[in-house]
């Protein structure tokens, strides 16, 4: 975006944090600032003052590409994709244990 | 991609917030939606920053020191409000040019308002716990009822300020039980600040529809920004109150005020509408002090605002 | 109250003065700093400041000086210990009417005072007293924060053009005519430096010069040669009408009754 469109000329930052070193980083909101270090130094306490953080990201919105509006709706999926996922695999359970409750009723028997 | 005509757009926006699909800054939108949506918003954000200044005046003066922390702390959320808020109605007004500066400029002169209550004084410590309690615990109400709007953007500040408001009705009910409890002195004032407010916090909801609604509300429910009448908020607002303020021994300086078993709605004096009309247009009785203060706060740090934009431009 | 205790009380004073005197100037500023996302950040640092006041307070309070509300609102102003520095007014005009308050001010003193609050709680890391060493540790992580927010706007008001830099270098100088009171201890000073509880006044300086130039240096800014005598030794209780003032406004509502529950 130009100079000449932001009459202001203060820029959006959009502010990332991080809870822990091992949660991912998550979007809080946006700020107005000059720059990057400005933005830094504003961003905890405009949006994070009752958390606890490990890290925080500003990111300058214009360098965000984002998806266009009229694409988003390709991001919708089919319901038909159970095959990827846990769900879809509901069955071993019950198989588990018809192989052991097999096994240990010959091994009784057995005895 | 496939052309689509105004009325398809307007259509296709129609249906999917009827089915609970929400908008984004850069989604279509109609042209009214948007213009509601600034003003709405823009009147919102303004109003946390200027309802930041009666109770700043009691800031320094909070009488023990966590009471100090606390309401400075309460008061910074207020302009933290303000700041989420006028971040969303300027990401709505960027595609017409206008900027946070347009909206200021706009207040100081009079065509963006803010809410009634914050042209009110606040001469006494009770009127900060007042506030604390019984204007924020307004501002809940219908900021909660919006949790739900069409504009994700606006639901998302929303969500982050409803967290917060339960930390400043707490802050206000315990100042106010405080006093409650408190001696004769501390009695006084409370029920003094109840009685100075109420009128305030009849006129905060809007002015009742009177059988018609007016067709701004019309078209925030239509478009989903709003789900309930003026009317509507304010009788949950009795509700959650008006026991709670008698149960503490105060009275309201309304003789009337009754539940109607019947009606299933509270029977009140209506407070005078002129009045609002002239309050909100910048005739209050703190109106102008509150608005110089804003704008010469402003003026004075334009050279601030300036070096920061010189350093931008030095940097790069 | 033997010296040593006298000793401890004058410099938890000092301590405690100083932190809540300047987060009382900061509060006066909410609502009135020159970018909104600044008010917000600002707020944050006064309330940390107070809150390191009220511990200060707290600790008083246990060695029987009295409650922290009634030390932090009852005394009088020639009881209080603050430098004179943390008094001095944002501006002309009051926080509620006219506040013709100064932004390169507030930048200069409170970074150049967080400084020497870094510099001081270093020193109280080694203190005798062992309260004071604990404290001092967890109040240095929120001063972290301060100094690195109050070096990015030096950075951005020496770099922002001439005018913002001339504005700052003038308050730079403002604030260094009352630096000098930073670096007493008053008249129990060698009471306190023999005790144990902190290094010597001349000490603290040294290192806080060596902070503060280079820190003004990397923005091609300077400290001046010499600092003159205070105006008056705040740590004698000797103060400004100003001090008055906001004791009458901190306690205002405290005072109608300080024997009820607020
Ligand atoms: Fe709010
Ligand atoms: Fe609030």
């Amino acid at each position: 975006m130009s100079e000449q469109a932001k009459p202001n000329g203060f820029d959006i930052y959009e502010v990332f944090s991080q809870r822990t070193p091992t949660s991912s980083f998550v979007h809080q909101f946006s700020l107005l600032a000059p720059n990057h270090e400005v933005a830094m130094s504003m961003a905890r306490e405009n949006f994070l003052r009752r958390d606890s953080v490990v890290n925080i990201w500003v990111v300058k919105r214009d360098d965000i590409y984002v998806c266009p509006p009229e694409e988003r709706e390709f991001l919708e999926r089919l319901d038909n994709k159970a095959y990827r996922e846990t769900k879809g695999y509901g069955d071993l359970q019950s198989k588990w244990r018809a192989h052991r409750e097999r096994y240990e009723a010959e091994h009784s028997n057995n005895q | 991609m496939i052309a689509q005509t105004h009325d398809e757009k307007l259509a296709a926006f129609l249906e999917k917030i009827d089915n609970g699909g929400k908008i984004e800054a850069d989604d279509w939108m109609p042209d009214d939606y948007r213009t509601q949506l600034i003003k709405l918003i823009s009147m919102h954000g303004m109003s946390e920053i200027m309802g930041a200044l009666p109770e700043k005046e009691w800031v320094p003066k909070a009488p023990t020191l966590r009471r100090k922390l606390a309401i400075m702390a309460k008061v910074q959320d207020e302009m933290g409000h303000g700041q989420l808020l006028l971040r969303v109605a300027e990401d709505l007004m960027a595609p017409l040019g206008k900027t946070r500066e347009d909206m200021l400029n706009d207040l100081f002169t009079g065509r963006l308002k803010f809410h009634n209550v914050f042209h009110m004084e606040a001469p006494t410590w009770a009127d900060a716990g007042v506030i604390g309690w019984l204007v924020d615990g307004a501002a809940i109400i219908t900021q909660t009822m919006s949790l739900d709007t069409s504009y994700a953007p606006y639901s998302r500040a929303l969500h982050r300020i409803c967290a917060e408001e339960k930390f400043h009705a707490q802050h206000g009910e315990s100042i106010v039980l405080a006093l409650a409890e408190g001696t004769e002195q501390q009695r006084r004032m409370l029920q003094d600040a109840v009685t100075r407010w109420w009128p305030a916090l009849l006129m905060f909801f809007g002015p009742p529809e009177g059988g018609k609604i007016s067709s701004n509300q019309q078209m925030n429910m239509r478009y989903k920004i709003r789900s309930q009448t003026n009317e509507e908020l304010r009788q949950v607002f009795f509700d959650k109150y008006v026991p709670r303020i008698f149960h503490l021994g105060l009275t309201l300086p309304d003789p009337t005020i009754r539940y109607d078993e019947a009606a299933g709605q509270w029977i009140y004096q209506q407070p005078d509408w002129d009045e609002f009309k002239q309050i909100v247009s910048g005739h209050g009785p703190r109106s102008v002090q509150r608005l110089d203060l804003r704008k010469l706060s402003y003026q004075q740090a334009q050279w601030v605002r300036d070096a920061l934009l010189n350093n931008t431009q030095q940097a790069i | 109250m033997n010296t040593d205790q006298k000793a401890l009380q004058e410099l938890l004073f000092q301590l405690a003065d100083d932190d809540f005197i300047l987060a009382y100037r900061g509060s006066e500023w909410l609502g009135l700093a020159p970018h909104i996302e600044e008010d917000v950040a600002f707020s944050s640092m006064s309330q940390d400041t107070m809150g390191h006041a009220v511990m200060f307070y707290e600790m008083l309070e246990e060695l029987g000086a009295g409650t922290a509300d009634d030390l932090a609102q009852l005394r009088k102003p020639q009881d209080f210990r603050n430098a004179v520095l943390v008094e001095r007014p944002n501006g002309t005009g009051h926080y509620m009417e006219q506040p013709n308050y100064d932004w390169a001010y507030a930048v200069a003193r409170t970074y150049l005072y967080e400084l020497f609050k870094w510099v001081r709680l270093e020193a109280l890391m080694s203190s005798s007293y062992q309260p004071l060493v604990q404290i001092s540790r967890k109040m240095m992580t929120e001063l972290r924060y301060h100094l690195m927010h109050w070096q990015t706007w030096t950075k951005h008001l020496a770099g922002g053009g001439q005018e913002s830099r001339d504005r700052l270098q003038a308050a730079i100088a403002q604030v260094c005519q009352d630096i000098e009171g930073l670096f007493s201890f008053g008249p129990h000073a060698d009471a306190i430096v023999a005790a144990g509880l902190i290094a010597d006044a001349s000490t603290l300086k040294a290192r806080w010069l060596e902070k503060a130039s280079d820190a003004l240096a990397k923005n091609g800014l300077a400290l001046p040669d010499a600092f003159p005598a205070p105006s008056h030794d705040g740590r004698a209780g000797e103060h400004t009408e100003q001090l008055a003032d906001v004791l009458n406004t901190l306690s205002e509502v405290y005072r109608l009754d300080p024997a009820a529950a607020w």
